[in-house]
């Protein structure tokens, strides 16, 4: 898969404090792309180097296999940190400046946004007037003007209520089916496992890992089982393998294997060579949320 | 460019604060030319003695040519009302965080620069349009019979235009370093208003020092000498400070250059 932005090196400091330390990875076409850490992390930063708002000190950058500047951030998509309108001029007229910035999109077009971002009937309203939901969906409505095919969306979720949540949610679901590219930093993990293809973790500074969400949450599998006699299959299970340290939660027992390494069909036989029936027997891979307070707080 | 100029107009034209400078400016200009007007008149039109000496010390500053240098001297004590404005427009970029959205949709930190020079550009030009047609219609209802000229000292067009640019970008500077709009107005009307022209008499009649016509503003304000009368003063000190306006055009053009240079010099390093 050909890569749509690629990070060779990227080092910022502010001052002392070394906000980026050495960061490289790969964004691959039509990836929607989590990039997670605990705030002060780095996300914003790393997205605001590679919108050229931020100049990194050491490191490169490469969109579509070029160097970054603003004939491809036109082509780009973005909401950086906050949404950052002119407060005085209406939805309308702050889309009319986007598209004459960037040369993205049509009347017609910013007409289409507000629509999708639910604010047609505010559009005339002044940006000032607005609650901090509607400003971000106005932020939202204004990264997809003119449908480019790459999206940069920081917190593209923040401010909003439950129901602004699973609209994005499902709008990035369905721009990811139409072959877009999204790259999106989240602290919210059940969103990212929910909707990114791909993620980074980022963690003071430092990338602790990147790749297929599929991958990087592939570090363990977790087997669940349960019978009628709990305390017998806890007590069978401590001779099953040195490495699966079983683990009783609630009314099943866990075991962890390294990935690839746990093998039902054995357990099964183990504990029925034992005279323990199983009711229930399922492998589970890790949770993100679980993997990633492994990565960071380590 | 056109599209820099196009993207301006979208932002200035329904930006009420424009509309109510504007609006302000185009009272002041007329207003403060009649004012002085009005106070020559009521001296000179006595008929009394006094009066005609008064009348033959001045002579008529408000007729044509010498209207254009009077009006041109009065207007531009006013450079700070449109100079709000400017530092407006350029504050309001931070406060809102515009600018970095703007380099975020596709603009290189050179065009956003540009684009400020076009606002600067588009003020000066706006209210050098204003000093004309003040100018105008002050000189045409001045008229000393039929045999007047009105195109001779119309120069003052193109000086007043150079000052006025000069001095908005003196104060789109105070407002890009200092990004607050409250602090930056408060700075540029303080210096404006009182500190340089404090520090440049102060230098002038204590220090007999002529440092002073090297300071910001004042490199452009001796761009418009005061009116024609002021001769009857000093004719000597009057006629040094016409000759010295031919170098004052370069040290003017060559602050502008340095003024702007280091706004996209510093534009072009800083983290947004």
């Amino acid at each position: 898969m050909d890569s749509i932005l690629q990070l060779n090196g990227i080092v910022k400091s502010y001052g002392r404090i070394r906000a980026l330390k050495n960061v490289s990875f790969e964004v691959p076409a039509g990836a929607v792309f989590g990039i997670l850490g605990p705030n002060g992390s780095g996300k914003t930063t790393l997205l605001s180097i590679i919108l050229d708002v931020l100049k990194a000190d050491q490191g490169q950058f490469f969109w579509f296999g070029e160097s970054g500047g603003p004939e491809i951030r036109k082509k780009i998509g973005s909401l950086l940190e906050t949404p950052n309108f002119y407060h005085y001029l209406s939805a309308i007229k702050n889309l009319r400046i986007t598209r004459a910035i960037s040369g993205r999109g049509t009347e017609e077009a910013i007409n289409e946004v507000l629509q999708t971002v639910k604010l047609y009937d505010r559009r005339f309203s002044r940006f000032s007037s607005y609650s901090l939901g509607m400003k971000q969906r106005l932020a939202v409505g204004a990264a997809l003007l003119g449908n480019p095919k790459v999206l940069v969306l920081d917190e593209p979720t923040n401010g909003l209520d439950p129901v602004g949540i699973a609209e994005i949610r499902s709008l990035i679901l369905e721009l990811r089916q139409k072959g877009h590219t999204i790259i999106m930093a989240s602290h919210l993990l059940d969103e990212v496992e929910k909707i990114c293809s791909h993620m980074a973790i980022l963690n003071k500074g430092e990338l602790i890992t990147a790749g297929a969400v599929e991958e990087v949450l592939a570090g363990e599998d977790q087997v669940e089982i349960s019978s009628a006699d709990l305390d017998a299959l806890a007590a069978a299970m401590t001779g099953f393998n040195e490495g699966a340290k079983p683990v009783r939660i609630g009314n099943s027992i866990q075991l962890s294997f390294p990935h690839g390494y746990a093998n039902p069909e054995e357990i099964n036989r183990y504990c029925f060579s034992r005279g323990i029936v199983l009711n229930h027997l399922m492998i589970r891979k890790k949770k993100l949320e679980a993997k990633f307070f492994e990565l960071t707080q380590s | 460019m056109a599209q820099i100029v196009k993207t301006e107009w979208l932002k200035i034209k329904n930006y009420p604060a424009f509309w109510w400078v504007m609006g302000i400016t185009a009272l002041t200009y007329p207003g403060v030319n009649y004012m002085f007007h009005s106070v020559y008149v009521q001296i000179t039109d006595k008929g009394n003695a006094p009066g005609k000496v008064v009348k033959i010390l001045l002579g008529n500053p408000f007729s044509f040519p010498e209207a254009w240098r009077t009006v041109a001297y009065f207007s531009s004590l006013f450079v700070f009302i449109p100079a709000i404005v400017i530092i407006m427009l350029i504050t309001n970029e931070y406060s809102y965080k515009t600018n970095r959205q703007n380099i975020i949709d596709g603009w290189s930190r050179e065009q956003f620069m540009r684009a400020k020079l076009t606002d600067v550009a588009l003020m000066s030009l706006i209210v050098t349009l204003l000093f004309t047609l003040v100018s105008l219609i002050i000189g045409l209802t001045n008229r000393n019979g039929t045999d007047f000229q009105v195109w001779p000292m119309s120069y003052y067009i193109g000086l007043f235009a150079l000052q006025t640019f000069s001095q908005l970008s003196l104060a789109f500077l105070t407002g890009f370093l200092l990004r607050k709009s409250f602090f930056a107005l408060s700075v540029f009307c303080f210096y404006f208003i009182i500190l340089e022209p404090i520090a440049v008499n102060v230098l002038k009649y204590k220090f007999k020092s002529s440092l002073g016509e090297f300071f910001p503003l004042e490199i452009s304000q001796r761009l418009l000498p005061k009116p024609a009368f002021f001769e009857k003063f000093d004719q000597a000190a009057y006629q040094a400070t016409l000759d010295a306006i031919k170098y004052h055009v370069a040290y003017t053009i060559l602050l502008c250059l340095i003024t702007w240079g280091f706004c996209f010099w510093l534009n072009h390093r800083r983290d947004l």
